[in-house]
């Protein structure tokens, strides 16, 4: 009989971060640090050597020896390394050794302070344009729409301004629009671009603009209908299109139920729930997001193509929606305990509406529990919650909604950077798939050769697919739900939230092993690079545009110990266990290949070793 | 042929944990009846059910269209109006309805007739040849509501069904009664009672289409399989990437590894039971050869086409009893229903006329039932291009077995005003219908053809025993 019952075949990874013990450690003969880190710190130190940096190492053999002082400095070193490389993989999305040694030096707040105050990087709006896609020509990129993928993929696998871009991602979860949601728009690329751009601006600013701004964007007016939604005719017996009422109090802001300040329900009679809005809310609010439309007020043009059209021109996607009064409603509308009065003139209407929804007290735990989930950890403790969610009530300086202090708390909490998260056997989560490609374009400096970044969805083959793309969330419900609880497994008798394990089964296991495979030895492959157009058939020019550098680990090819420190490094922050790291050296060893073989070899050999990391656990389950 | 269940059984099962008893081989359940527990309905013939998942919320009333001249007036009356010059394909011309007219072989009641939206004529054709069937004005109930009781404040006596017209709650009320964050589902649940008939109980509840609660139960745990690709292999796990052999050996070990950590312990066991798996579901497929043509560029018929095909693998699965699930996006239709309804239901109707000839072909066709389902309907009123999220709905049941030619449950008057007439009552404003049959009796009623007993019913559904007076019966009778 087959039992899968966990066994414990291997101990923590890390017992503690800092201060470790002074004393020698002799008698420490298991897995646990500092021993695993003085292995580790060898090998480290002996590849900062081979990469012309650090300290001069001790001798190779660390195993069984007494530990020397520079062992454990290297040591001390290799756990702070680990550290920041965790609090940076909650960051953004990757963790290079400069920015390690930048947040070892100046500390997590410093660092994180300085990334948000930097200027912002480019934006995706005016990259397409930059790659040529605001022309009107035989092309009709006007009529395109998957052009905001290869806009979303540069944003997250290489634009500069991670943190930011990152915070970006994980609000493009939550105030969710789609890229296939929107196609029937003019210059569609162009508004998801234009929407994009407002998270990544407003990323640290305040909760309430965002959500009036992205009430306003025309991608979002087509994606949940607020654009073009006209005010009820009593004649007609036609009432306004409910769609934006609806999810924007169930999606982007109060949620279903009533909650506590740390996230949990409050509860009622009976131990009941409590709904926060009915019907009857969802009815009258729709009324609030009632004639609006696209600000053509830079006019039309023609499309280039017979039979030709009247084409907007491609400023208007970066333009809030206009106000039609004779399209508003004029009737009185009561939700959420405020009244509208009837008569009301629409944008002070849309002030009261939106007031009422972000001074509910349920922003701050409904919002706050989903940044934790995006970037930290599935299930967060409510006391986590809590202390996010107080901290999007006040910021300290009197402010409610300041997103830069929401995320600071996120990511600088105890309970993201504790090491109890590391010898916890439920603490963490499943790194989503396109933030895994994310860290690896970042980490190995991935490029696209003709600048093109033509990346797309992967989803042409079931077998190699990846399970993800940004902005293209199957629905306005995200790519999983915060809610999800996987069925028929441990989280679903303890009742612990594992959203990305919505995406995981036996189909989606193997093909992200095959995925890896496809692009860990040369690159993403694209049809035609040096085009920005998208061929259909075959070209010569076919072949890997977006490609690593491998340079650095190309020199530890046949020093497998060094390179799979490295990789435990840079790619999950030591959180590989030693029997891992052994295991997996042991597998390299076995590949005779060494600096002096062809690059070709080489590349192999890295590209089985990054195999290794990235399709391991203990790498996919970020802690 | 079935035994009542034994409670201690169910008890044993959930005690044990569900991940313990994965992909079991019979004997080991065998043993459990020789223990003393009594194994559910036992059966030596094979029969699926297939449910077709309409996600986003389905419009019934340009679907299942109201088609006698009284309520067709008021259909087009209420839904016309409002509704934009040029978006004539908001209301459906009777004309354009009469070649897909459902003929039932007993007329309804005060004249009512229903046609199918002119893209189905597929599915009339097999309604009208006795082979399908129309389930009028189903959606989730707790108990029998009329419109008063809908109305009142008493929730504790007229309890709703948890947070109506929620997408994703009403997803999971559909499949499990219970909102988003359940874990087991009712196609789950049949699952369990009948894994003991599977030669690899992993192969009772298999989805063509993403996770769905509606597909795990207590012991039963949904198996995915690729609508265009099958059961996926891991390709490094045996070609030549990992050139040395100990190295990939290595990494084949590593995915499947045990793990102390919860989340690396559930992923790796994901992985390993699909890499247990693949090969003889790949094998299985491979024996089947579908001369029945499916429509290319449609997403349903891909995943209905890969059910026919794991339907004729069944042999080779060792399968008697199986749950399939498969599902169609795109119905949130609050823009665009005039120009998007129409192509979808064709893709519905495409795939489903032809995964019934499938079953004809591979000599299953009264072994197998499909049926319909959706978030909910939809409100009648426009709101200028499209319709608003709804409650009950029409849903369509599809096979051999089928008493077809015929409507379940009862026609809703059509209405969307708000007086205290009777036309009044079986809506909750907009035309929202309030379902007088719950979906609990329609599970029943495709539980009990399967093979579950009444005896075992409740446990699958466990709001049925609020039902069962002469209105709301727990055997709808649809199928034989």
């Amino acid at each position: 009989m087959h039992n899968d019952s966990p066994t414990h075949d291997d101990t923590a990874t890390m017992s503690s971060a800092n201060p470790l013990p002074v004393a020698p450690v002799q008698d420490e003969v298991q897995d646990k640090l500092p021993f695993a880190a003085l292995s580790a710190a060898a090998a480290t130190a002996l590849f900062l050597e081979a990469c012309g940096g650090g300290n001069s190492g001790s001798s190779s053999d660390a195993s069984g020896s007494a530990p020397t002082t520079s062992q454990q400095t290297a040591a001390q070193s290799l756990s702070a390394d680990y550290a920041a490389a965790r609090f940076l993989q909650h960051a953004q999305f990757s963790s290079s050794q400069s920015d390690i040694d930048a947040v070892k030096a100046k500390g997590r707040a410093a660092w994180l302070d300085e990334q948000m105050a930097a200027a912002p990087g480019q934006k995706g709006w005016d990259w397409l344009a930059e790659r040529g896609y605001a022309v009107i020509d035989a092309n009709q990129f006007y009529q395109m729409d998957y052009q905001a993928n290869y806009m979303a993929w540069q944003q997250i696998l290489s634009q500069s301004d991670g943190v930011r871009r990152r915070c970006a991602l994980a609000l493009s979860e939550f105030f969710v629009v789609s890229i296939s949601g929107v196609s029937t728009l003019q210059w569609a690329q162009f508004a998801v671009a234009s929407y994009w751009d407002l998270l990544t601006e407003n990323a640290f600013g305040n909760f309430r603009t965002l959500l009036e701004r992205i009430t306003l964007n025309v991608a979002m007016g087509e994606f949940l209908n607020t654009l073009g939604n006209q005010k009820e005719d009593a004649a007609t017996g036609r009432l306004p299109d409910e769609n934006y009422a609806r999810e924007v109090m169930q999606l982007f802001t109060i949620g279903l139920v009533q909650l506590n300040l740390d996230g949990t329900p409050t509860l009622g009679a009976a131990g009941a729930t409590i709904e926060t809005y009915n019907q009857s809310d969802v009815s009258n609010l729709a009324r609030v997001f009632t004639g609006y439309q696209a600000d053509e007020s830079d006019g039309t043009t023609t499309s280039a193509v017979a039979p030709t059209y009247r084409l907007k021109q491609v400023g208007y996607t970066r333009r809030p929606m206009v106000l039609n009064a004779s399209r508003h409603s004029m009737l009185e509308a009561t939700f959420l305990g405020v009244t509208v009065p009837a008569g009301t003139e629409g944008r002070a209407a849309l002030k009261i509406a939106l007031d009422a929804l972000f001074n509910h007290p349920n922003v701050g735990p409904f919002f706050g529990r989903q940044m934790i989930q995006r970037l930290v950890c599935s299930h967060p403790s409510p006391a986590y919650v809590a202390r996010v969610a107080a901290v999007f009530n006040d910021n300290g300086k009197g402010v409610r909604g300041d997103l830069g202090a929401v995320f600071r708390a996120v990511l600088l909490d105890d309970e993201a950077n504790s090491t109890a998260g590391l010898t916890s056997t439920t603490f963490g989560k499943l790194r989503e798939p396109m933030v895994r490609v994310a860290q690896w374009a970042r980490t190995f400096k991935a490029n696209s050769l003709k600048g093109t970044w033509k990346v797309a969805k992967f989803d042409y083959s079931a077998v190699d697919a990846l399970a993800q793309s940004p902005l293209q969330a199957p629905t306005v419900f995200n790519f999983f739900r915060p809610g999800y609880i996987p069925p028929g497994t441990v989280m679903a008798a303890s009742k612990s939230t594992a959203p990305e394990f919505q995406l995981v089964n036996e189909s989606t296991t193997a093909s992200w092993v095959n995925f890896m495979q496809n692009i860990v030895w040369s690159g993403i492959w694209v049809r035609a690079p040096e085009l920005i157009t998208s061929p259909s058939a075959a070209t010569p020019t076919d072949g890997p545009d977006i490609v690593p550098d491998y340079s650095a680990e190309f020199a530890l090819v046949g020093n497998p110990e060094a390179l799979v420190a490295r990789l435990n490094l840079l790619l999950c922050a030591g959180q590989l266990s030693s029997a891992t790291v052994s295991m997996i050296v042991a597998a390299l060893g076995t590949d005779k290949t060494t600096i002096t073989s062809s690059d070709s070899s080489k590349r192999s050999y890295v590209a089985k070793a990054i195999m290794f990391v990235m399709c391991c656990a203990e790498y996919l389950v970020q802690k | 042929m079935t035994t009542p269940i034994d409670s201690s059984r169910r008890d044993f099962l959930r005690h044990t944990g569900s991940t313990a008893l994965t992909g079991l081989a019979a004997p080991w359940l065998l043993n459990l009846a020789a223990m003393g527990e009594a194994a559910a309905f036992s059966a030596s013939d094979y029969k699926a059910l297939v449910c077709v998942f309409l996600v986003g919320g389905n419009d019934y009333a340009n679907t299942v269209v109201t088609f006698d001249d009284a309520s067709y007036a008021k259909y087009n009356a209420i839904r016309s109006a409002g509704t934009g010059s040029g978006n004539s394909g908001m209301v459906l011309s009777r004309a354009s309805l009469a070649a897909t007219e459902l003929r039932p072989a007993v007329a309804l009641p005060d004249g009512r007739k229903y046609a199918l939206n002119p893209n189905m004529t597929g599915l009339a054709g097999l309604f009208n040849a006795g082979k399908a069937a129309v389930q009028l004005n189903v959606g989730p109930l707790v108990v029998p509501l009329t419109r008063e009781q809908y109305n009142s404040t008493n929730r504790v006596k007229y309890p709703l069904p948890p947070k109506l017209f929620s997408h994703n709650d009403q997803q999971s009320v559909w499949q499990s009664s219970s909102p988003e964050g359940a874990t087991t589902g009712w196609g789950g649940k049949i699952g369990d009672m009948a894994m003991a008939n599977n030669g690899d109980g992993l192969f009772s509840c298999i989805s063509v289409t993403g996770n769905q609660v509606f597909l795990t139960g207590d012991a039963a745990l949904q198996y995915q399989c690729s609508a265009s690709a099958g059961a996926i292999a891991v390709k490094s796990a045996s070609d030549t990437f990992f050139y040395q052999p100990e190295m990939r050996a290595a990494f084949v070990a590593m995915l499947q590894q045990n793990r102390p950590h919860v989340l690396e312990n559930e992923y790796n066991a994901i992985m390993r039971r699909g890499m247990a798996a693949q090969a003889k579901v790949s094998a299985g497929l491979s024996g089947v050869s579908l001369k029945t043509a499916f429509a290319t560029g449609n997403d349903l018929a891909d995943q209905l086409k890969m059910v026919a095909q794991l339907i004729g693998a069944r042999g080779a699965l060792g399968a008697r009893r199986q749950v399939f699930m498969v599902s169609l996006g795109g119905f949130d239709l609050h823009d665009y229903l005039d120009t998007k309804h129409g192509p979808l239901l064709k893709k519905v109707d495409e795939a489903m006329t032809a995964f019934y000839q499938a079953t004809v072909e591979l000599g299953v066709a009264n072994q197998v039932t499909t049926f319909t389902a959706s978030d909910f309907g939809r409100t009648l009123t426009s709101n200028g291009d499209g319709s608003d999220h709804g409650w009950g709905s029409h849903h369509l049941m599809m096979g051999g077995a089928v008493k077809g030619a015929a409507f379940y449950g009862k026609a809703p008057p059509v209405s969307v005003s708000d007086t205290t007439a009777a036309q009044d009552q079986w809506h909750v404003g907009q035309g929202r219908l309030l379902p007088s049959t719950s979906v609990d009796q329609y599970a029943a009623t495709l539980a009990r053809w399967f093979g579950v007993t009444d005896a075992e019913l409740p446990s699958v559904l466990p709001d049925l025993k609020n039902f069962g007076s002469v209105d709301y019966p727990v055997n709808l009778g649809f199928l034989a």
